[in-house]
């Protein structure tokens, strides 16, 4: 996996890419939280080449951007899963057994939540609200919802990613 | 009828459940029909209709249909039968369960005749995506009409009409409004809080999709009113439509001149960006907003000065949320007058709230103000799903409470709930039922505090932590019966020596649930039980022979193979297989699993 | 400036318009307990130590008098049974956060204690999140720590919890921390801090270690003129002698 990250980050296109983001804004202390999205929605995470970057561009202390990229939320300094699995949570999906789903898949991948599965393809994550209440209990996959989840239904969710036939 | 529309439902909820798929094909199946036809019907992507539960929906005008839970498979026969020759079809039509009869129109089911809508009055009837549509409905009008008139007066509007914060404190908006025009330091800035944060709640977001040029319309006016020349909109970055439509909202008032310099040949000017938040329910409370704006860490600072006078930048700032916002143009335009009338005293004007838990009715719905909890949940929500019993309802969100079906009777308004221990919060409504622990309940509330505090102060901080420690004993079965006044210790001092809302409110949660659902905390202390089934160390499931008809239904929905009988024989559970997800209790239609 | 009336327990004390609570009551002799206040850094109020019963208008409220700025006339009360009670429990927490520190006991003797027996306990690390430490340093301009994470899992830390290029070593973190639970290790000239080894510099008039040579270069950065290497003590002694020989 250690591998995978220093190839991510050290990849030419992908330094392009990143600088392309950071640089794609203006130069203002403001636009912190705007960049570091920016760049955790191109890949994933936010590699610790782009906090240097950011560092250098905006002016800001590394201590208080890795303060502010471990306080927010929709922020990461690890890489994910190819498939983010996220759980809702929320307070509808939760008074209809969520929690349950969430502990079963965690059983079914052998990985807690915030973790990733070894071979890269999955992490699992609970989410607060997705807004989509009327689905309760409901996930997302890389922007797929599965609603109205039962125990049952999760095996042959996770089968149709790991055989490769959703994308 | 020369021709016809076809409204699509797009928001989240619909999008979920495939009504993107829906649209696509209806409009594929027109194209290739248009030679053979005379009609030329078009499809319009609509925002989110509230009535989630029932997506994807469409609607056909002129004939005012309404179809609920539309497939692909549903395309071919809607554009056959309704587009091309005007004739309903039955199956797709709302279900009335207290009369069984359909129902054809979308404005005739009780879930929506009992609502009165001012903040969703655009949404699920005109394209978001088109500023044509707002106009045609008399948006902007509001703008144009204030442009003559004086700042004083439009505050004084807003102040007489009686509207008070939609975001959860009810602070009135007018008042705040004037205290910031009254400091004469200049920039000021105009924020709308769009974080929506509470879990269960998604008015904010809906409006954002549906309308949001009703939100920019009132943030202009603001900018009018006090002479602000930046705005800002603090949207979830995980509202994906959201954040697409607000931005091209602001693209289009910008080039009709609502935005920018020199407002439709004013002297004002007013400029709106967009922020996404970063995922902290924190930084629903104002100052850490806009400390997240300013691009820090979220978190709140002492606010013996209010932001009104020292806000974003130190610079007089006022905030509202999405739905205030999306009041204000209609207020204008339509008087103080007429809006005070509708609603309560002292809590004029509708709320959206969003109806979600063991309801039938899922969705959104607007409703004057003092409208009772029994008329919300039972007449517009249409009661409890599967015909369980019905037990508590919890409003506003992790800061707010629960407030049990005995109190049914109270009408929401800011006050009442206050009183009853619960607060408005935003408005999420969250429906419980006999399947509901209210000690595992209150648990996860503190649980999500404990994630969601800045974590700044000791009192927030440390005293969430020692609660959550407590209320999971209690739910392992390890609880005292001393907790219960250790708890209430615990909370004077949270509530009062805590900085911002987010930790004064954390307790209420639990101070709620003690209040009315003593006797569950005590059963888990004493007896050692869980009786609604959730706290898995408390619970046991157990199949009552003899209401047990031996269908199969529950055998069939465990995911682990714990449930063993025959056909028409009674069931039993396996006890060291059963995971006790509650699959089986769930689905019983006999009420033949039981929890020990 | 404007001044107004504040009635501390009884005693009127005048303050200026603005002017912090605490600081108010401090100049007037009248204490109020606290962690994280510290004279030369601006209030944090994470503490809630100092919290008092203000009185305005006949209205009561608590107030967090370290970031409390006195605006109009008004009654204080530090030390009711309310205020006292608030305390104790703020110190169970405390004291769940961190079980062997002695400053907090010392807090507790002076204040007493809340029933904590229920308590989830931390034990290992003193650090109370007060933040004064993250203060100091930036205002050093060094920033090389922050309070990282949120919640229950709030903690301080170098970025990536790594040695830091920008620690320079000065020590302010631990001279400041109230419950001195930032380890700093010094010996043989060495002085190990956030995971980090920094060489000292002598006193070029008596010898001692006085400073990291990162602080001395530092501080040599930020003042116009080179720093000179001398511990306080060998300064004062030099003074005077120079008093002496002018006069």
């Amino acid at each position: 996996m250690d591998d995978k990250i220093q190839n991510r980050g050290g990849n030419m296109e992908n330094e392009k890419k990143m600088k392309e983001i950071i640089f794609g804004h203006s130069a203002e202390k403001r636009y912190s939280l705007a960049i570091m999205q920016d760049i955790q929605r191109e890949f994933n995470y936010i590699p610790r080449e782009a906090m240097e970057t950011i560092t250098e561009y905006l002016s800001i202390p590394l201590s208080k951007l890795y303060g502010m990229a471990t306080f927010y939320k929709a922020l990461s300094l690890k890489p994910k899963g190819k498939y983010v699995i996220k759980v809702c949570d929320g307070t509808a999906c939760h008074i209809r057994s969520s929690m349950v789903i969430v502990s079963e898949m965690e059983k079914l991948l052998g990985i807690e939540v915030g973790g990733i599965t070894p071979d890269g393809l999955f992490s699992i994550e609970t989410v607060n609200c997705l807004g989509a209440c009327a689905l309760a209990p409901v996930m997302v996959i890389n922007g797929e919802y599965y609603g109205k989840l039962t125990t049952q239904d999760i095996v042959g969710i996770i089968e149709r990613y790991k055989g490769g036939e959703v994308q | 009828m020369s021709e016809r529309i076809v409204k699509v439902c797009c928001g989240t909820g619909c999008l979920a459940n495939g009504s993107k798929k829906v649209l696509e094909a209806l409009r594929a199946e027109m194209e290739k029909r248009t030679i053979d036809i005379e009609v030329v019907p078009y499809v319009k992507a609509t925002g989110c209709n509230g009535l989630c539960e029932k997506g994807p929906i469409i609607k056909i005008y002129p004939d005012d249909i309404a179809y609920y839970h539309v497939g692909l498979n549903d395309v071919q026969e809607i554009v056959e039968k309704t587009i091309v020759n005007g004739e309903a079809i039955e199956k797709l039509l709302y279900l009335d369960l207290k009369t069984k009869k359909r129902i054809r129109s979308h404005s005739e089911p009780d879930f929506i005749k009992k609502q009165t809508k001012i903040a969703l009055r655009n949404i699920g009837e005109i394209d978001p995506h088109d500023i044509h549509d707002y106009l045609a409905v008399g948006g902007y009008q509001a703008l144009k009409k204030v442009l003559n008139i004086s700042g004083d007066d439009i505050i004084s509007i807003i102040k007489k009409s009686g509207l008070r914060g939609r975001g959860g404190g009810g602070f009135p908006t007018g008042v705040k409004w004037e205290t910031c025009q009254k400091i004469d330091r200049f920039p000021k800035y105009i924020i709308c809080n769009g974080d929506e944060g509470d879990p269960g709640a998604f008015m904010d977001r809906s409006i954002m999709e549906g309308d949001p040029h009703s939100v920019l319309e009132g943030m202009i006016i603001a900018s009018i009113a006090l002479n602000s020349q930046n705005g800002y909109i603090y949207i979830r970055d995980e509202y994906g439509l959201a954040l697409e439509n607000m931005h091209r909202a602001i693209e289009q008032a910008k080039e009709f001149n609502y935005l920018g310099d020199n407002i439709l040949g004013s002297e004002y000017c007013f400029d709106i960006e967009i922020v996404r938040g970063g995922g902290a329910f924190v930084c629903g409370e104002s100052s850490a907003l806009m400390a997240s704006i300013e691009g820090k860490v979220g978190e709140p600072r002492a606010k013996y000065i209010r932001s009104a006078e020292y806000g974003l930048w130190g610079q007089p700032t006022v905030l509202n949320n999405v739905e205030t916002w999306a009041n204000v143009p209609v207020i204008l335009e339509k008087g103080n007058e007429w809006f005070s009338k509708i609603g309560s005293p002292n809590n004029s004007g509708t709320k959206v709230f969003s109806l979600v838990g063991k309801v039938k009715n899922t969705g959104l719905v607007e409703v004057p103000m003092g409208i009772t909890l029994q008329e919300m949940i039972f007449d517009i929500g249409g009661g409890i799903v599967g015909d369980k019993e019905f037990k508590a309802v919890q409003t506003g969100g992790p800061s707010g409470g629960c407030i049990p079906k005995e109190l049914m009777h109270l009408p929401v308004d800011f006050d009442t709930l206050e009183a009853a221990g619960s607060m408005m919060g935003s408005g999420g409504v969250i429906v419980t039922d006999e399947r509901t622990c209210m000690v595992e309940f209150a648990r996860y509330y503190v649980a999500f505090l404990a994630e969601e505090s800045c974590g700044k102060c000791v009192s927030c901080r440390e005293g969430i932590r020692q609660i959550l420690k407590i209320l999971t004993d209690i739910c392992a079965g390890k609880g005292q019966e001393s907790d219960l006044d250790l708890l209430a210790v615990i909370f004077e001092t949270v509530e009062k020596a805590s900085l911002c809302g987010l930790g004064k409110s954390a307790p209420n949660p639990v101070k709620s649930t003690l209040r009315y659902f003593r006797d569950e905390y005590l059963e888990h202390i004493r007896d050692k039980r869980c009786r609604a089934g959730v706290c898995k160390d408390l619970t046991e499931f157990y199949i009552d022979e003899s209401l047990c008809k031996g269908c199969g239904l529950c055998k069939k929905g465990c995911a682990v193979d714990a449930i063993d009988g025959s056909k028409k024989q009674p069931h039993s559970i396996n006890q060291s297989k059963c995971i006790k997800c509650g699959n089986c209790i769930d689905i019983c239609k006999f009420k033949a699993v039981k929890v020990r | 400036m404007e001044s107004v009336t504040v009635i501390i327990n009884g005693k009127e004390c005048i303050a200026q318009k603005g002017e912090f609570l605490i600081d108010v009551a401090k100049r007037n002799g009248i204490g109020i307990p606290h962690l994280c206040h510290h004279e030369s850094l601006r209030g944090l109020a994470t503490c809630r130590i100092c919290i008092v019963e203000a009185i305005e208008n006949g209205k009561k409220r608590v107030v967090t008098s370290c970031v409390f700025p006195v605006m109009r006339d008004m009654v204080v009360e530090t030390n009711t049974e309310e205020i006292k009670g608030m305390r104790r429990t703020l110190l169970s927490f405390l004291k769940a956060e961190a079980p062997e520190n002695d400053q907090i006991e010392l807090m507790i003797k002076t204040n007493g204690v809340g029933d904590y027996s229920r308590f989830a306990m931390n034990h290992g690390n003193d650090c109370i999140m007060c933040g004064l430490c993250v203060k100091a340093c930036e205002e050093l301009g060094c920033n090389a720590i922050s309070t990282i994470n949120r919640g229950i899992t709030k903690e301080i830390a170098t970025p990536y919890e790594e040695p830091s290029s920008e620690c320079i070593g000065c020590g302010s973190c631990a001279y400041v921390c109230p419950t001195g639970c930032i380890k700093m290790e010094e010996g043989s000239g060495i002085r190990k801090i956030w995971g980090k080894e920094f060489k000292l510099l002598k006193c070029s008039e008596c010898g001692h270690y006085i400073m990291s040579k990162e602080q001395y270069e530092h501080a040599n950065q930020k003042l116009e003129i080179p720093a000179e290497l001398i511990c306080e003590n060998c300064k004062k002694k030099l003074i005077a002698k120079k008093i002496v020989e002018i006069c």
